[in-house]
C-alpha cells in the first residue's frame, strides 16, 4: 500500500493547529507510519518543491502575499485541501478588528511609521481557494484531526457536525452560564464538538469554534441585550474569532 | 565572486523564518536572520478590549507557550488593579507553568532536535527509525499535556484561569492521578539528560549575556530581572532598560538590554538561578563545564536538566495543593481602576514580559509584550555570523546544516512580531 502524502502547513496563525498533531502522543507514531509527511516544516526538514499531496492540511488566516503564494501552491499540488482551525475557516483572532479598524492603522500602532510590512486584513482561506473539508476550533480538538486522517486513509471524509455548544453542555448537565448565571456565553450560536469544555470549567463559551450552521444570531443578541449587556461589548466578544456575523433582524 | 545561500523555511522550529548567508568566495560576509511570521498585531488588537478579555486573546499569540502567556497577562492585569490572589490560585497557575515547561522541553528535545542527533529528516522518519526513543519523549510531553488538560481545561490556550482566580478548583483525586503520571516520567528525564549531552559539532561561539528572573519564593512572577554581570532591575522598569531598536532601511526591531544582546532561556536560568530540586543539582554539577559560562551550545542539555526540575517542582506543588485540602482557595473580585500593570514570567524559552494600561472602566488603552524570541534575536543573529565566520572553509550544505542546528539550540518561537535583522 502506498502511504498517502500529506502537507501540513501554517499561514497567519500561532502553530497551535499543527501542534495538535504533535499532541496526539498515543497516535503520532502510527500516523507517521501510515502517512508520508512530505511537507511539514514544523516537524520535518528538507522537502521536495515539486511534491504532490493527497491532502494538504493548512492552518491560519491569509494576510500577506506570502500566505497567498503558499496557499495557491498547496491548492494546486494537493488533491484535498483542509482548512485546519478557526483562523483558516473564519479568520480567527487576527481578524477580530477587521470591521472596526484599518490594517494600516494597526500596523502603524505596532511597528511605527518606519514599518513597511505587506499585509492586508486577515481573511478565511475560503475567500481565496476552494476548500474540501474544514476542522474548526482554537485550538482544534485532537479527535477531529484523527477522524479526518482516518477518513483520508479510507478514501473518504468525516461526516459534518452541526449542533451548537449547548447540546453537549446540556447533556453534561452543566449549570447554564447564560440563563442561570446571566453571563455573556456564546454557546447557543457556536459550533459544538468540544464537549463544552469551557462551560464545564465554569467559564463562558468564548466562541472559539465559530458560528454553528443556522445559528439564530438575532435571538442570542436579543437575549444578551435583555440581560443588560452593552451592544458594543456583545459585538466585541462575538467578533473575537469571527468578524463576519449576520445579526439578522437585530441589525 | 559573491553568492547567497538561503535556508528557507527554517524547519523544526515554531513559526516562519529564514536565514540568508552572503559569501564572498568561501568567506561568509553577512548573515540575515529573517523572522517572517505574518504579523497579527496583537498589541494593537488589545486596545479597547476589557481587562477580562486581554488574557484570553493574548494567549493566542503562541500555541507552545499559551499557558505562560495567559498567566503573565493575568499577573499584569492583577498588578494593574492591585489584586492579590489566593494561595490555591497561585499554586495552580504555577503548576500549569511547570506543565508548560515539560511540554515545551519534551517537544523541542525529542521531536524537533533529536532528528539532528540521529541524522534523520524529522518526526516522520524518527517514528520509523527510532520509535522507542520518540515514544519516550512523547510520554514526557503527555504528562505535561495532562497537566494542561486537567488543570487548565485544555492542552492549548487553557481556560480555567481567570483574573482573580480559577474557574474550577482541581480535586484531590485528579491531583493524585497527575502525581503518579509525573513520577512515572522521572526516569525518562534522567535518560534525556544523558541523551542531550551530545556535544555539538561547531566552533566556539561568543559568550552569552545571560538574563533571567531573580528567584522568588512566590509565583513565577519574580520581581527583578538579573544579569550575569551583576546588574539587575525591577520588572516594572523594563521600559527604561530594554530598548527596541529600529535599524535604518530594514524592519529590524531588536531588543537590547543595557547595551547588549541578551540571552534568555534554560542556559541563562541555570546560570543565574539556583537549582533547588534534588537530582537536578546533581545533573548540573556533572554538566557544569558544558553550561555555566558557556555559549548557547549548552542550552539543550540545560533544557534536559530543567525537564527534571519542572517535574520535581510540579510534584511539590501538587503535594501542597493536596495538603491544603479545601482551604486556601477562593476568587478575588476585580475592581477596575485606571493604571498600568506589568509582569514577567520565565516562559520555557526565557523571560516573557507583559504590560498593560487600563482606563477607569478596565478597558485596555495600551499593551506591550516582549517575547523570549525577540530578546534572543540579537544573540542568535550574532551567533549565526560567528558560526559562519568559524566555518569559512566548509561547503554550503555543511554550513547551512550547522546553522539550522544552531537555530534549534535557541529553541526559537517565532511569534507574532516580524523582525528582520541585518548583521
Amino acid at each position: 500500500m502506498t502511504r498517502p502524502k500529506l502537507a501540513i502547513a501554517g499561514l497567519t496563525a500561532c502553530s497551535g493547529c499543527q501542534l495538535t498533531l504533535l499532541n496526539c502522543e498515543d497516535q503520532l507514531v502510527d500516523v507517521a507510519r501510515l502517512f508520508d509527511l512530505v511537507y511539514f516544516p514544523m516537524g520535518e526538514s528538507g522537502s521536495d518543491p515539486d511534491a504532490v499531496f493527497d491532502a494538504a492540511i493548512v492552518e491560519g488566516a491569509v494576510s500577506t502575499p506570502a500566505d497567498v503564494e503558499l496557499l495557491f501552491g498547496l491548492r494546486n499540488a494537493s488533491h484535498l485541501l483542509v482548512a485546519f482551525g478557526t483562523c483558516a475557516l473564519w479568520g480567527g483572532v487576527a481578524a477580530m478588528n477587521n470591521k472596526v479598524s484599518g490594517r494600516d492603522e494597526l500596523v502603524r500602532q505596532v511597528y511605527g511609521d518606519s514599518g513597511r510590512i505587506e499585509s492586508f486584513p486577515p481573511s478565511p482561506m475560503g475567500n481565496f481557494v476552494s476548500i474540501d473539508f474544514a476542522i474548526t476550533g482554537c485550538p482544534p480538538e485532537k479527535h477531529d484531526l484523527l477522524a479526518l486522517l482516518a477518513a483520508v486513509l479510507a478514501g473518504t471524509l468525516p461526516p459534518l457536525q452541526s449542533y451548537p455548544v449547548c447540546t453537549e453542555c446540556r447533556s453534561r448537565e452543566n449549570l447554564c452560564l447564560l440563563l442561570e448565571k446571566g453571563e455573556l456565553c456564546l454557546g447557543p450560536i457556536i459550533q459544538g464538538g468540544c464537549n463544552a469544555r469551557c462551560p464545564a470549567t465554569g467559564i463562558v463559551c468564548e466562541g472559539c469554534r465559530g458560528p454553528v450552521r443556522e445559528a439564530n444570531v438575532a435571538q442570542e443578541l436579543e437575549l444578551l441585550l435583555e440581560r443588560g449587556f452593552d451592544r458594543k461589548e456583545i459585538e466585541r466578544r462575538m467578533s473575537r474569532f469571527t468578524p463576519e456575523w449576520d445579526y439578522g433582524k437585530r441589525r | 565572486m559573491g553568492s547567497v545561500v538561503e535556508i528557507n523555511p527554517l524547519t523544526r522550529v515554531e513559526g516562519h523564518g529564514s536565514v540568508k548567508v552572503y559569501r564572498e568566495g568561501s568567506r561568509v560576509e553577512r548573515v540575515d536572520l529573517c523572522l517572517t511570521e505574518s504579523p497579527r498585531l496583537f498589541e494593537a488588537l488589545l486596545i479597547g478590549k476589557s481587562y477580562a478579555e486581554v488574557p484570553e486573546i493574548i494567549c493566542r499569540i503562541c500555541s507552545l507557550c499559551s499557558t505562560v502567556h495567559k498567566v503573565t497577562a493575568l499577573l499584569a492585569v492583577e498588578d494593574a488593579f492591585q489584586v492579590e490572589v489566593s494561595e490555591v490560585t497561585a499554586l495552580t497557575r504555577e503548576l500549569m507553568v511547570q506543565g508548560g515547561q515539560i511540554q515545551d522541553h519534551a517537544l523541542h528535545l525529542y521531536c524537533l532536535l533529536l532528528p539532528d542527533l540521529l541524522g534523520v529528516r524529522g518526526v516522520g522518519e524518527l517514528a520509523l527509525k527510532a520509535p522507542e526513543l520518540l515514544k519516550t519523549g512523547l510520554a514526557m510531553r503527555k504528562a505535561g499535556n495532562m497537566i494542561q488538560e486537567t488543570v487548565g481545561g485544555r492542552i492549548i490556550h487553557p481556560v480555567n484561569i481567570i483574573p482573580g482566580g480559577l474557574g474550577r478548583r482541581i480535586g484531590k483525586e485528579q491531583l493524585l492521578l497527575l502525581r503518579s503520571e509525573l513520577e512515572a516520567i522521572l526516569p525518562s528525564c534522567k535518560e534525556a539528560f544523558r541523551l542531550f549531552r551530545t556535544p555539538f559539532p561547531f566552533p566556539e561561539l561568543p559568550k552569552p549575556h545571560c538574563m533571567a528572573l531573580a528567584p522568588s519564593a512566590a509565583v513565577p512572577a519574580a520581581r527583578r530581572l538579573v544579569f550575569c554581570d551583576g546588574h539587575s532591575f525591577p520588572v516594572s522598569d523594563y521600559r527604561d532598560e530594554i530598548c527596541e531598536e529600529v535599524i535604518p532601511h530594514s524592519h529590524a526591531k531588536r531588543a537590547r538590554v543595557l547595551g547588549a544582546d541578551p540571552t534568555v532561556g534554560a542556559l541563562a536560568r541555570l546560570t543565574l538561578q539556583p537549582c533547588p530540586a534534588a537530582g537536578a543539582d546533581e545533573m548540573l554539577r556533572s554538566a557544569r563545564e558544558e553550561i555555566i559560562g558557556k555559549d548557547i551550545r549548552g542550552n539543550n542539555v540545560a533544557q534536559a536538566i530543567e525537564l527534571w526540575q519542572a517535574v520535581a517542582r510540579a510534584l511539590e506543588l501538587i503535594d501542597r495543593l493536596v495538603e491544603l485540602g479545601a482551604k486556601g482557595g477562593g476568587n478575588v473580585k476585580i475592581l477596575p481602576r485606571r493604571g498600568r500593570g506589568s509582569a514577567a514570567c520565565e516562559a520555557p524559552r526565557g523571560v516573557l514580559i507583559h504590560s498593560y494600561d487600563f482606563d477607569q472602566e478596565g478597558i485596555c488603552t495600551g499593551a506591550d509584550v516582549i517575547t523570549p524570541t525577540s530578546l534572543n534575536q540579537g544573540a542568535l543573529a550574532r551567533d549565526l555570523l560567528a558560526l559562519g565566520r568559524g566555518m569559512d572553509a566548509e561547503d554550503d550544505l555543511r554550513l547551512t546544516t550547522a546553522m539550522e542546528r544552531l537555530v534549534r539550540c535557541y529553541d526559537p518561537c517565532i511569534s507574532c512580531s516580524v523582525h528582520l535583522l541585518r548583521l
